[in-house]
């Protein structure tokens, strides 16, 4: 019998996250509110061009400049710094320039105004290249190069899966639909810019403060950049200060913070890197866009019997982590709803345009949109009903899928109930105003797409029943923290305000892969669980001399360790820790644990259980369609989610909320818009973000399936909320006039020319 | 973002802002919320040597009623005029301009109607970072001799976004220009030049202090098309304003269509308001029929700079118009 | 250009401070009055993330030029709390999950707080107006807009606004 929330006297309370005040009160220090003693503040040059040779590079006038400390140049970065998972970007460029985000000169001045100045007398000669900006032309085999001492604009990616046997489930099906979708560039916007500040101390060892939400890999990358830089053996500490959003944004190293290092090391102060707005939209990542094909059928009660999709991915002029979202689309390709023959093919290209990283999803959404755009598709043309056919296929409990992921609790039924409930299905709405719904999966279980999917926790009692939690898992807004302190108050008998959660500081907290694919919950989590049990084994084994009683006959509640029904076996637990401390040979409890999940590295093949459970949800949008301008507002929106246990319903709504939030972006307003490889929208002003008026009130039912493998049962909840958006809504304004729009984002001016072409 | 260094001076009264800009002419802007002249400074599309703040000069912010004409002080905050009982009921189409100026926390003291209508012309290829420009040759507006709008075009072809100004000119407005020893007045058809280098037939030296509106008797109202339900300027914009004649109620002795959004400047339509005159207010097909004519000759004047496709802006003049139209029409009927 | 001394009123104190006529308002208060509560995410007045009160109305502060702003009332966001008593605005954002990453918590609340002052009971949609100037990327809006409608406004209904008052106790 699985455990209800009303066991919990911590777990499942909506505990209002514990640096909230301190926030509200302005007092949190993000990267922008540190100075340091002698702190330099740098700046970086980038190309005019999207395509360039260097010809010549003076930065004479620059060096001359009074305040002035350091000016870099391509020529300045040892030749092995480089970045990305195959390290094709270094973080200067020299002799040549692939986009307008290209780095090729960089200052530390005394001021930003004199850092700025100096850029402006860095004098270069270009030698302009012919620029290649479309993925599918940059494939074609007389296309330019972007990089020439490749042979190809393709990189060197393994996505070219096949599980079962797609061409005879085709012939077989009774209908099949086939299109080709597009998805945009999108950013993460957020409101926090980024920044960083290193500096060295006298032994060469390096402390950077970094907007980061991976510590612990970019510790290794900073590493790797010393020992290009001939620092050998020397030490990095990252610690991140708090950071004003990351949703993916800051899972790899960027080209500021290994130029912050070489500018510190160079004027040997600290220096500081923080980009304004205009700097974040133009040189940190977007989402990967793509162009998608899609061809999927079923038979004649509406079971889907084949799903066959090609991608092309404008990798952009470097290799971040967008060249491996496939690795991720390939989850909902292969396994959003029960599939057994499955084809994907993906091409990543390279382009002179800004290249993709990690957002929130990673390649999830533009796989979804396709594939659930589709769904919607193939159940008109087999004459099913847009629900009935999702219930038909539903993934369930115990399922193993063609790509190998195990389904150990699935709640999507009960999702697809739920935004049932909440909007009408029936196409009975009034004219202009439809209803649309989309489901999905995605990793709860963490995701192992690296060595180690594992995340370390060091737990600290001290003489008060206070508890220190040193993990290695990140907090950026999301509520991490509260989470840690939650599961381990629960362990303890204790209140969540009781824990101190110390995170994001490599010389303090021990290893974890990141704050990414909705892991921090499962496996952070788990990692505290883990190390809160072995603290509770030890107190138990104390608390069993004392009171003569089996250790397991011991709990902990309200602060107390205590024997149930046993009146005289009770003690505070700050006593009890005391006693330990100051007795003869005394003892302070302390525990470490470390908690890599049993999920598995996708093989050659790409098979493989990559995460220890999965989340699914359903969302469902009513829309009104306004058929003179082409306007689609947004009625009503239902987020339904299998979160296994909601650890904390307060911040996990903020999840879903904030999520749902961006994937309306995604949907209706947001697109990065490029000329020739460069950005013409970088603010907030053309760049549009939902404001409070645009945005509407969401239902969130929350569905609880206890996964045994999660903390308290507990899967990720960060990514979904942004995932199934877009297909909903296009699924919405399709029932409402009856228009398929297949390119992102649907704005009224697309919605306006499809429904003249169907008028005519 | 820094903005560029200048000189500040707050002159205490109105004489003293007309005295200063009779000596620095060019060489100074004048500075009343900022929300437009700011964000210009800091991309370095504006460095005046000399800034002069109206900030002392209270006396410019006022609304009243002068026979019949309404006077709104050019330094009066949005937000007064949203909360104008007099602007709301004889210049509807104002009112429902202001509205949609910025958000709520951008119209009340810092964002004013003489900063909205003298905003300048916008591009989406010169209102960019200075850097992205330096990358480059410049354009018309930024000193060259190119347009990145319009290919071979050898004019500017920036837009007016301002909302209050395809109002006010709807609503028949003037306004008062100042300069050391003389003023003028002149009709917003007229100040709105066809130059989007310099949008305004307005003289370095002058202060604009009053912007007046008759009071007709008849109705406007004012449309506009964006993104995002705030901060966002329009893509298109219509104020439109109808009366009735003095014998029936029902018919419409004058109107007065104008776009926004569109264009170099809002355009007044000739055409398309006097085929209004003697139609009847329930006439559908009559605004429909306006609409197009609206549509047909602002297209003319429409230029792809201010975000989405040309063709949906152009088509959306019709929709804008209409909707204003019905909108009016509905109101002088209750 | 040389600094020129300033005095300013904030959060009902003076300031002297030396500035240029080209420091904007946000810059001061951030760079030279250590009152880094107010933030800088756009610089260009679209996002609220620097908004702050000049004589009781919200103000971008980004767009205000530190000369302006002398003779005029000044509240930042470090002024709403009485020490570390929070206002109830901000325990309302506390306990209604209107915070996240924060970054847009300083501005929203200015911009709340001006509201609530000529309206103690706004309802959803006068909520979602007065905040449609300030740009949040992690919530959503939703918690935003009901810790302002709840904030000093109970609602029986509202698990949050239960855990509010039941502390209160």
């Amino acid at each position: 019998m699985s455990k209800s929330n009303s066991d919990f006297s911590v777990v499942g309370k909506r505990i209002p996250k514990l640096d909230a005040a301190q926030k509200a009160m302005g007092r949190a220090e993000y990267i922008q509110d540190i100075k340091l003693p002698g702190m330099l503040y740098g700046r970086i040059l980038y190309s005019k061009y999207a395509h360039a040779n260097i010809v010549k590079i003076d930065t004479s006038k620059a060096v001359a400049l009074s305040g002035v400390h350091a000016v870099l140049t391509g020529e300045d970065v040892p030749e092995k710094m480089k970045m990305g998972f195959i390290k094709d970007n270094p973080p200067i460029k020299k002799g040549k320039v692939c986009s307008f985000r290209d780095e090729v000169a960089a200052v530390a001045a005394i001021s930003p105004e004199i850092a700025k100045k100096a850029l402006d007398l860095i004098e270069i000669e270009y030698e302009e290249q012919i620029g290649i900006f479309d993925p599918e032309k940059a494939m074609e085999k007389d296309s330019p190069l972007v990089h020439g001492h490749l042979k190809s604009n393709v990189l060197k990616m393994p996505w070219d899966i096949h599980y079962g046997d797609v061409e005879k489930a085709e012939k077989e099906s009774a209908f099949v639909v086939e299109d080709r979708f597009t998805t945009q560039w999108v950013t993460h916007c957020c409101l926090g810019t980024s920044g960083a500040i290193a500096l060295f101390d006298a032994n060469d060892n390096l402390t950077i403060h970094t907007n980061t939400q991976i510590p612990s890999l970019a510790q290794k990358d900073f590493l790797e950049s010393l020992k290009a830089m001939g620092l050998e053996n020397k030490r990095v500490r990252v610690i991140k200060p708090i950071i004003g959003g990351g949703f993916g944004s800051k899972l790899d190293t960027y080209a500021y913070e290994h130029i912050a290092i070489l500018l510190a090391h160079k004027c040997r102060k600290p220096v500081k890197i923080a980009f304004d707005r205009v700097e974040e939209f133009k040189a940190t990542s977007t989402r990967q866009p793509t162009i998608i094909y899609i061809k999927q059928g079923c038979d004649k009660n509406g079971k889907l019997t084949f799903r066959d999709m090609r991608m092309v991915l404008d990798n952009g002029a470097h290799t971040s982590w967008g060249a491996t979202t496939p690795s991720v689309m390939l989850m909902p390709i292969s396994s959003l709803y029960r599939v057994e023959n499955v084809k994907y093919v993906a091409k990543c290209v390279y382009t002179n345009n800004t290249y993709s990283q990690a957002m929130r999803g990673y390649g999830n959404p533009q796989a979804t949109f396709a594939i659930e755009s589709s769904m919607d598709m193939l159940a008109e043309k087999a004459g099913i009903d847009r629900i009935e056919i999702r219930r038909i296929n539903r993934n369930q409990s115990g399922d193993e899928t063609p790509q190998g992921l195990k389904i150990t609790t699935c709640g999507l039924e009960e999702c697809i109930d739920a935004v049932e409930k909440e909007l009408k299905f029936d196409g009975k709405n009034e004219k202009g105003v439809g209803t649309g719904i989309a489901s999905l999966i995605h990793v709860g279980g963490g995701a192992r797409i690296y060595g180690s999917d594992g995340c370390g926790a060091i737990l600290k009692m001290d003489d008060y029943g206070k508890v220190d939690v040193f993990t290695g898992g990140t907090d950026m807004g999301q509520g991490l923290d509260n989470i840690i302190a939650q599961i381990v108050a629960e362990e303890l008998g204790l209140l969540a305000e009781d824990i101190n959660v110390v995170h994001s500081d490599t010389d303090i907290c021990p290893w974890d892969v990141g704050a990414h694919a909705s892991r921090s919950t499962f496996v952070a989590g788990n990692a505290a669980l883990g190390a809160a049990k072995k603290v509770k084994q030890k107190i138990q084994k104390f608390a069993s001399k004392l009171f003569d009683v089996p250790a397991e006959k011991i709990e902990f509640k309200d602060k107390l360790v205590f024997v149930p029904g046993d009146q005289e076996k009770s003690m505070p637990l700050g006593k009890l820790l005391r006693k330990a401390h100051f007795s003869p040979g005394g003892t302070m409890l302390m525990a470490e644990y470390f908690y890599d999940p049993d999920n598995q590295n996708m093989g050659k093949e790409l098979k493989g259980n990559m995460s220890m459970t999965y989340s699914f949800g359903a969302h469902g949008a009513k829309v009104k369609v306004d058929e003179e301008t082409g306007k689609v507002e947004v009625l009503e929106y239902v987020a339904a989610h299998d979160v296994g246990r909601a650890i904390n319903p307060l911040l996990l709504e903020g999840q879903v909320y904030g999520g749902v939030v961006m994937g309306l972006g995604y949907a209706l307003t947001e697109e990065v818009t490029v000329k020739d490889g460069e950005i013409m929208n970088a603010n907030f002003r053309d760049y549009k973000l939902f404001t409070a008026k645009d945005a509407v009130k969401i239902k969130a039912p929350i569905i609880e399936t206890d996964d045994k493998d999660g903390p308290f049962g507990a899967k990720g909840i960060g990514e979904p909320g942004c995932v199934p958006t877009a297909p909903a809504i296009a699924n919405a304004i399709y029932d409402a006039v009856g228009v398929r729009i297949k390119d992102l984002p649907i704005t009224p001016e697309k919605v306006l020319v499809a429904l003249k072409k169907k008028n005519d | 973002m820094r903005l560029p260094r200048f000189e500040y001076i707050e002159p205490i009264n109105f004489e003293g802002a007309l005295d200063l800009l009779y000596i620095h002419k060019d060489n100074a802007k004048v500075l009343a919320g900022g929300t437009d002249l700011l964000v210009r400074m800091k991309k370095g599309l504006l460095k005046p040597k000399i800034i002069i703040s109206l900030k002392a000069l209270k006396e410019l912010s006022y609304i009243k009623k002068d026979d019949s004409y309404i006077k709104i002080g050019a330094r009066t905050s949005i937000a007064d005029i949203i909360a104008s009982d007099l602007i709301k009921k004889e210049a509807c189409a104002l009112f429902e301009a202001c509205e949609k100026i910025g958000a709520v926390t951008i119209q009340h003291y810092r964002g004013t109607i003489g900063g909205n209508i003298l905003q300048d012309n916008r591009c989406i290829h010169y209102n960019q970072s200075a850097f992205h420009r330096s990358g480059r040759q410049p354009c018309h507006k930024d000193g060259g001799k190119i347009c990145y709008a319009r290919d071979a075009s050898d004019r500017c072809n920036s837009t007016c976004q301002s909302d209050g100004a395809t109002a006010l000119m709807a609503l028949g407005a003037n306004i008062t220009l100042v300069r050391k020893g003389t003023e003028r007045i002149i009709d917003l058809d007229n100040f709105y030049t066809t130059d989007g280098i310099m949008p305004f037939a307005m003289e370095s030296n002058e202060l604009l202090k009053e912007i007046v509106i008759p009071i007709q008797g008849g109705k406007s109202s004012y449309k506009r098309l964006a993104y995002r339900s705030a901060i966002d300027y329009p893509i298109v914009s219509a104020g439109v304003f109808l009366k009735s004649s003095d014998t029936s109620k029902n018919e419409i002795e004058d109107a007065r269509i104008v776009v926004g959004a569109i264009a170099r400047a809002p355009i007044f339509l000739a055409k398309a308001s006097s085929f209004l005159k003697g139609k009847k207010f329930n006439d559908i097909s009559a605004f429909k029929k306006a609409a197009d004519i609206s549509m047909d000759n602002a297209s003319t004047f429409a230029v792809h700079n201010v975000g989405s496709t040309l063709e949906y802006r152009c088509a959306m003049v019709s929709e804008m118009v209409f909707q204003a139209l019905k909108e009016a029409a509905i109101v002088t009927q209750e | 250009m040389e600094k020129i001394l300033i005095t300013l009123n904030i959060n009902d104190k003076p300031c002297e401070v030396m500035v240029y006529p080209n420091d904007t308002l946000l810059e001061v208060l951030r760079d030279e009055l250590d009152l880094t509560g107010s933030k800088e995410s756009c610089g260009e007045g679209v996002c609220g993330s620097c908004t702050i009160h000049m004589d009781d109305k919200p103000v971008r502060s980004c767009l205000t030029l530190a000369m302006e702003a002398t003779g005029t009332k000044i509240k930042t966001v470090e002024g709403l709390a009485k020490g570390d008593e929070l206002s109830s605005l901000q325990q309302s954002f506390v306990d209604h999950g209107a915070v996240q990453c924060g970054f847009c918590t300083p501005g929203m609340l200015m911009s709340a707080d001006a509201l609530l002052k000529i309206n103690s009971k706004p309802d959803e949609k006068t909520v979602r107006k007065a905040i449609a100037g300030n740009i949040c990327r992690c919530t959503g809006y939703t918690k935003i807009v009901k810790a302002v409608a709840h904030a000093g406004n109970s609602q029986d209904h509202c698990p949050d606004c239960i855990t509010f008052s039941k502390a209160k106790e």
